[in-house]
């Protein structure tokens, strides 16, 4: 349909004010943030809240910062912000990278960080690459301000620990160790450039070359975001040649559940999982 | 709530409602160049500047936009004064049908603006948003560099658009040259002697030099003396299309509009058990509900059928549906929500049936039959599931098998896709104050239209009018009638305006199809590589309909004729299933043909250890050779069977130069990436009369400029620019003072061409004879002012001179005709189908397959075109690229795909892998001008042939690549990685 159902529209001017309504209106309200998600769901009758909270006009949440121990992005980010952040192109090239490949450029031009985290899309490339910089998320609520660490704030398809009340203010991602590494790369289809199987690494080697830290994520293949555990896990404490590699990225999506689709089968991902994996480990490997 | 915008520099209080998108916002307001394609944000047809930031309105509310600037395409320039931008896009002939041109301009004008110095991948980057189904993206992307040069101030080259000459068949040239036997061309013969090879020539020297390798003599071809044809005109409606100024058919909006929405069957074969829509009807601002009880159960066919035959099989609305979209009922109301609304409170109870979801099951004992009523006519045997069959055979196939040294085998799919303009399809009927009911619709047919709904409302045909607005891309799926009977039904019921528009769902759910393909191939050889016997046997899955059964197949063109041999034998069997109908591609329909008969080609070549271009040279169709498959359909038609084509084997040299057969054809292979090239060819023509008709009148006005009137609007073809070239050139004119009339059934002839390269030549020709006409009558006028014989009269640039300098104008001869003579001057002529010449084609394709993904990246797409004298070379270039983006789609990443239930699993645009701007390769397209050509100034179609060759040439390039053979279109990553790994298991066995 061309238009969605009818709703009211709250344009708000600050967080507090978004949080008030988020209490006021329970479930029939949601926050609008770029709308690249959110507006053709509803048309699509996928969505229907009664309440729309627009917080793209409050100030101040469009921002990459450095601070002392973190890089912080405020929610409103837009992703070609980060597309040309020199912070981030310095301690992350991650982020740029990912943000690159995202769809085409209108999406580019307005889609935001925080839509795309609190939207918890499992093809989307935002969250897999906030978990591999394990990444803490600042939520604030009618309770006040929390953070919560990207381990706990993907739970599923479409799902997130966010309280019906919160809303996501910025992503606050520690600073690389030195000799840190991260990279993002995905199989993706055509003109939209949704990922059929990503992958976002971030790896950390000590003087001996030995892998003292690695953080794995897999976008794409998963009904929802996973972290690759037993990737991990057979990289640490390894020299990263490449049969560990190889051999590590194999277990890519070992027991997530996959998803099988028009755009790819549950077999093709695994074993693209696998390919891109491997591929992401050895580049993050080379910025290390 | 109400809003203050500025809206292209104007300040603007506006009222919307907070569900409002500012798409609707503005186009509400009248910016109608904004334009919708699928408002979920995935085409960008919606783009606009908002703060200057390129986005699309569909998935902005216009409540967000409050104190915002937001500029659409009128604020770029107007048709007085276009921006650099939109020059630049109408001199290099960037726009096709132009529904996606607003939006390119805009997100390219951003672009410019943060950007004055872009890269080209920087630009595609920009356009990334912006689906085009018309022009590949090149002509785009090269007018946005263009206009970036002009807008930093520096000097751009003209643009140059050279053709490729062929005066003889390029490989016997040097020794014709030498016996001087091409004298007829002075220079042609001195640069080729002087040089010492083939007779590849081209008009304009500059580009040709870096053109063509040093192999090739480069020389100029002799001048015509053509003023309008040949030349680089701007395409007909590209000012229109640059300024937003293009009317289609959503962007016309009678008063009191109301809406539309069909309800749609959830299954692919059931019987409607009960219907009750009382609640549908009880709902508010619902005006009416139509089920199978409210109309005559009257068969129809949904598509113009010119030939014997007739096939009706189709009903406005049926208590059997045939396909998950069918329609079951349709409801208007004042809104479309409403509509919807009214949709879910109709009952429906369905006995559900089996459904036939692969044609090879049509024809087995005891299948379902897709239709067994008994009003249906037509059908070839309704019980098997066969809509018609076509079966045509020379010589003794099998003796002709028997007697070869190889026979090989092989089976090809081509899977269903669809063809997916830009623009939905939409259709408004009202009746205007005479109390004709009038139709606008972006279905191609208008006068099939007006005949059928005559039929179908019981209207008399004077009281029904079809207007044809500029249509958003055809495809091929534009040519029947989708909506219109129904649309029609509801203004009737309420006398109402009634606009009937499809979401991108519903494009991809209820219309129809291009239809899946089975082809088996089986080829009788020699040791030495002649062909002794062949056949081709298609199943084609015509799906719930017959709807364009016939018009496939009755062509007696068939793409086995390209290697003629004594035995041949082409069978097709038209086979009903539960799918979406079938629709066509834009022109004939045969690439699914020419990609199993050149992949089965190179597989031939393989067994023998022959080179693939090789054994094409041993048998293929040749200058002044029969055709070889003649009374096919046509057995009752004239026949024209002497090939007088001569362009193919420069067509092929060209394109083995180009690609790099020689060199590129063995590289090492045993690396993760892994290159290879291959080639295809085709071919097109009609050597049987194909019936039809064509129209086309022409009037004077006093000032010297002429209206022209023909049957055919704009779709993306080009057709509008080729006819008023044509007209301009007879009557000594520039195509400005040729004003078109396009397709309307109260003002313009009747024509009912199939395709766009029918219509070419049918309207083309009618053009022609009227405007040949018309001068003779100009003339005979300026005769009789100048007191000369009208012969010693020529006329140029719109003035007519005799002997002596004496000389008058056209605009002299207007008024001398109208106030002193007291005639109008006007003329009327028709055009008979007949035979068309034979067009042919070459094209290569190098790839890179990725052997750990299945990924393959096509480099390179070399084509070549036998085009003979091209009326427009530049926007027959544009058009080639466009066929070789669809092309591409088709062959490595579209797909339409259904569940085991039937229902078909693409919903938007996410779920069509189409191409986009950063997507597409490199295209290299040479037209080669061949003297033979038509009697149309000796110009040939090119619509729809550089559609053939690509996918053959893909799956030769990825056999040369990674010695994998697929038969199964389309080759995404996960089907090659398949064939990748199932060729190393064998391997190590
Ligand atoms: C054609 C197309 C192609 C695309 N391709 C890609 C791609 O390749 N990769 C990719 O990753 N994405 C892709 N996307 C999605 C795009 O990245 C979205 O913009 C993004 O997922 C959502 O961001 P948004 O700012 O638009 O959020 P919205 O659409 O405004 O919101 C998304 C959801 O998040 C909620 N939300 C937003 N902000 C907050 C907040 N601060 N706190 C709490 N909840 C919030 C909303 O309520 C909503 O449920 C594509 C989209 C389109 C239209
Ligand atoms: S993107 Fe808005 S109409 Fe397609
Ligand atoms: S010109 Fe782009 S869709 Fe037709």
């Amino acid at each position: 349909m061309s238009v969605p159902a009818v709703f009211d529209y709250h344009p708000v001017q600050s967080v507090d004010e978004a949080i008030a309504l988020l209490q006021l209106y329970g479930d029939e309200a949601k926050i609008l943030a770029g709308g690249h998600s959110l507006l053709p769901a509803m048309k699509l009758r996928l969505t229907q809240p009664e309440h729309l909270i627009d917080i793209g006009p409050i100030p101040n949440l469009a921002y990459i910062r450095k601070e002392k121990d973190a890089i912080v992005l405020g929610t409103l980010t837009r992703y070609k912000q980060i597309e040309q952040s020199e912070i981030l192109h310095k301690y992350y090239p991650i982020l740029p990278e990912g943000t690159a490949l995202i769809g085409d450029q209108q999406v580019r031009n307005r889609g935001t960080i925080g839509g795309s985290v609190a939207h918890s899309d499992p093809a989307g490339d935002m969250p897999g690459i906030v978990l591999a910089l394990k990444a803490q998320l600042v939520v604030q609520g009618a309770n006040g301000t929390r953070t919560i660490a990207a381990d706990d704030f993907f739970v599923d398809t479409f799902l997130t620990a966010l309280e019906q009340d919160e809303i996501v203010t910025a992503i606050r991602l520690p600073l690389p160790a030195p000799h840190t590494g991260s990279a993002y790369a995905k199989i993706s289809n055509k003109a939209s450039h949704y990922a059929i199987a990503g992958c976002a690494a971030v790896l950390t080697i000590n003087k001996k070359g030995l892998c003292t830290s690695a953080s794995i994520a897999i976008t794409g293949a998963s009904t929802r975001i996973i972290r690759a555990s037993e990737v991990e896990a057979a990289l640490i404490s390894k020299k990263l040649d490449d049969a560990t590699i190889t051999s590590a990225s194999s277990h890519a999506v070992a027991n997530a559940d996959l998803i099988s689709d028009i755009h790819g089968s549950a077999e093709y991902r695994q074993q693209m999982a696998a390919v891109i994996t491997r591929r992401v480990i050895m580049h993050a490997l080379e910025r290390a | 709530m109400e809003l203050e915008v500025h809206i292209n520099g104007v300040i603007e209080g506006l009222d919307a409602v907070t569900n409002e998108s500012l798409l609707s916002l503005l186009r509400r307001e009248g910016y109608s160049s904004v334009k919708r394609g699928c408002e979920t944000g995935e085409c960008g047809a919606c783009t606009v500047l908002v703060d200057g930031i390129a986005r699309p309105s569909c998935v902005m509310l216009a409540s967000q936009v409050g104190g915002c600037t937001v500029s659409t395409v009128e604020s770029l320039g107007s048709a007085e004064k276009l921006h650099p931008l939109q020059s630049a896009f109408v001199e290099v002939g960037a726009t096709g049908c132009g529904f996606c041109t607003s939006g390119m301009l805009l997100s390219a004008f951003a672009l410019l603006q943060n950007n004055p110095s872009p890269t080209e991948e920087d630009v595609r980057d920009a356009l990334s948003g912006n689906l085009c189904r018309c022009n590949g993206y090149a002509r785009p992307v090269q007018a946005v560099l263009r206009a970036a040069a002009l807008l930093r101030g520096e000097r751009v080259e003209p643009l140059a658009h050279p053709t490729v000459s062929v005066d003889e068949v390029s490989s016997v040239a040097t020794e014709q040259v030498a016996s001087g036997e091409s004298g007829k061309h002075p220079i042609l013969q001195t640069s080729a002697a002087a040089s010492g090879s083939g007779g590849v020539t081209t008009k304009i020297p500059v580009i040709s030099a870096q053109m063509l390798a040093p192999s090739t003599p480069v020389v100029p071809a002799p001048r015509t003396q053509l003023h309008v044809i040949g030349t680089a005109t701007a395409a007909h409606h590209a000012v229109k299309a640059v300024t937003g100024k293009g009317t289609f058919a959503g962007d016309f909006e009678p008063r009191k509009m109301a809406y539309a929405r069909v309800l749609t069957s959830p299954h692919a074969h059931a019987v409607i058990s009960s219907i009750d829509v009382s609640q549908a009807k009880a709902l508010p601002e619902v005006l009416a509900v139509l089920t199978y009880k409210d109309v005559p159960r009257t068969p129809y066919a949904r598509i113009e059928r010119t030939g014997e035959t007739s096939l009706l099989d189709q009903y406005c609305l049926d208590y059997v549906v045939r396909y998950v979209g069918d329609r079951v009922a349709v409801v208007v109301a004042e809104t479309a929500e409403v509509a919807e609304e009214a949709l879910r409170l109709i009952k429906v109870e369905y006995d559900v049936q089996p459904a036939i979801l692969d044609q090879r099951r049509a024809m087995e004992p005891g299948a379902v039959r897709v239709h067994a009523e008994r009003e249906s006519l037509g059908i070839v045997d309704a019980e098997r599931n066969i809509a018609t069959r076509v079966r045509t055979e020379i010589g003794d196939v099998e003796q002709g098998f028997a007697s070869s040294d190889h026979v090989i085998e092989t089976e090809y799919l081509v899977p269903a896709i669809q063809q997916a303009p830009i623009e939905k399809y939409t259709v408004t009927t009202y009746f205007d104050a005479d109390d004709y009911l009038v139709v606008r619709t972006n279905s191609q047919i208008p006068n099939y239209l007006r005949r059928t709904l005559a039929q179908l409302t019981g209207l008399p045909m004077r009281r029904i009018r079809v207007e044809q607005p500029e249509i958003g891309g055809h495809l091929g799926l534009r040519q029947h009638i989708e909506g219109e009977d129904l649309c029609a039904l509801l203004t009737l019921a309420t006398r109402r305006p009634v606009r009937l528009e499809y979401t991108r769902e519903d494009e991809f759910r209820s219309n129809h199809v291009h239809q899946q393909y089975i082809l088996r191939m089986k080829t009788g050889v020699r040791r030495d590589g002649k062909i002794l016997a062949s056949q081709m046997v298609v199943f084609a899955d015509t799906g719930a309909y017959g709807t364009h059964a016939l018009t496939a197949q009755s062509h007696t063109v068939h793409a086995l004729a390209l290697y003629p041999c004594a035995n041949m034998r082409f069978l097709a069997e038209v086979l009903y299933t539960n799918h979406a109908p079938a629709s066509l591609s834009q022109t004939y329909e045969l690439q699914h043909e020419f990609f199993a008969l050149e992949s089965h080609l190179d597989d031939v070549a393989r067994q023998l250890e022959m080179d693939a271009l090789a054994l094409r040279r041993l048998n293929w169709l040749q200058a002044g050779a029969r055709y070889p498959l003649p009374l096919a359909v046509g057995a009752s038609r004239g026949m024209n069977t002497i090939i007088d084509s001569k362009g193919l084997s420069t067509c092929l040299q060209l394109v083995e130069e180009k690609i790099g057969w020689k060199t590129k054809r063995n590289q090492r292979k045993n690396d993760r990436y892994r290159r290879g090239v291959g080639i295809a060819l085709g071919f097109y023509g009609e050597p049987g009369v194909l019936p039809g008709t064509s129209g086309a009148s022409i009037k004077l006005n006093e000032e010297g400029s002429f209206e022209l009137f023909a049957g055919r609007s704009e779709n993306g073809s080009q057709l509008t620019t080729y006819l008023t070239q044509i007209a301009a050139e007879v009557l000594g004119v520039t195509t400005e003072d040729i004003l078109l009339h396009a397709a309307d059934t109260s003002s313009t002839p009747f024509e009912n061409s199939a395709n766009d390269v029918v219509s070419f030549y049918l309207n083309g020709s009618a053009v022609k004879k009227a405007a040949e006409q018309m001068l003779r009558q100009i003339l005979s006028v300026a005769g009789r002012i100048l007191n000369v014989l009208p012969e010693s009269l020529k006329i140029n640039h719109g003035i007519i001179k005799g002997a002596h300098g004496m000389q008058t104008t056209l605009e002299q001869v207007a008024q001398h005709s109208l106030y002193v003579e007291n005639r109008q001057l006007m003329t009327t002529s028709f055009w008979k189908g007949q035979t068309f010449p034979m067009t042919f084609a070459a094209q290569g394709v190098e790839v890179e397959v990725d052997v750990e993904t299945g990924g393959v990246r096509v480099l390179n797409v070399v084509t070549a075109i036998d085009a003979g004298n091209p009326i427009n070379p530049m926007l027959s270039e544009a058009q080639i690229e466009g066929d070789v983006a669809q092309a591409l789609g088709l062959s490595l990443s579209e797909e339409f795909f259904y569940n085991q239930d039937g229902v078909p699993l693409l919903k938007s645009w996410s779920d069509a892998h189409v191409f986009s701007a950063t997507e597409m390769p490199e295209l290299q397209t040479y037209l080669v001008e061949s003297h033979e050509g038509s009697e149309l100034f000796g110009s040939k179609a090119v619509a729809g042939l550089a559609f053939y060759g690509v996918a053959p040439a893909l799956a030769n390039a990825i056999l040369n690549a990674a010695d994998i053979r697929i038969r199964y279109l389309a080759f995404t990553p996960e089907r090659i990685l398949r064939a990748i790994h199932a060729y190393m298991s064998r391997k190590s066995a």
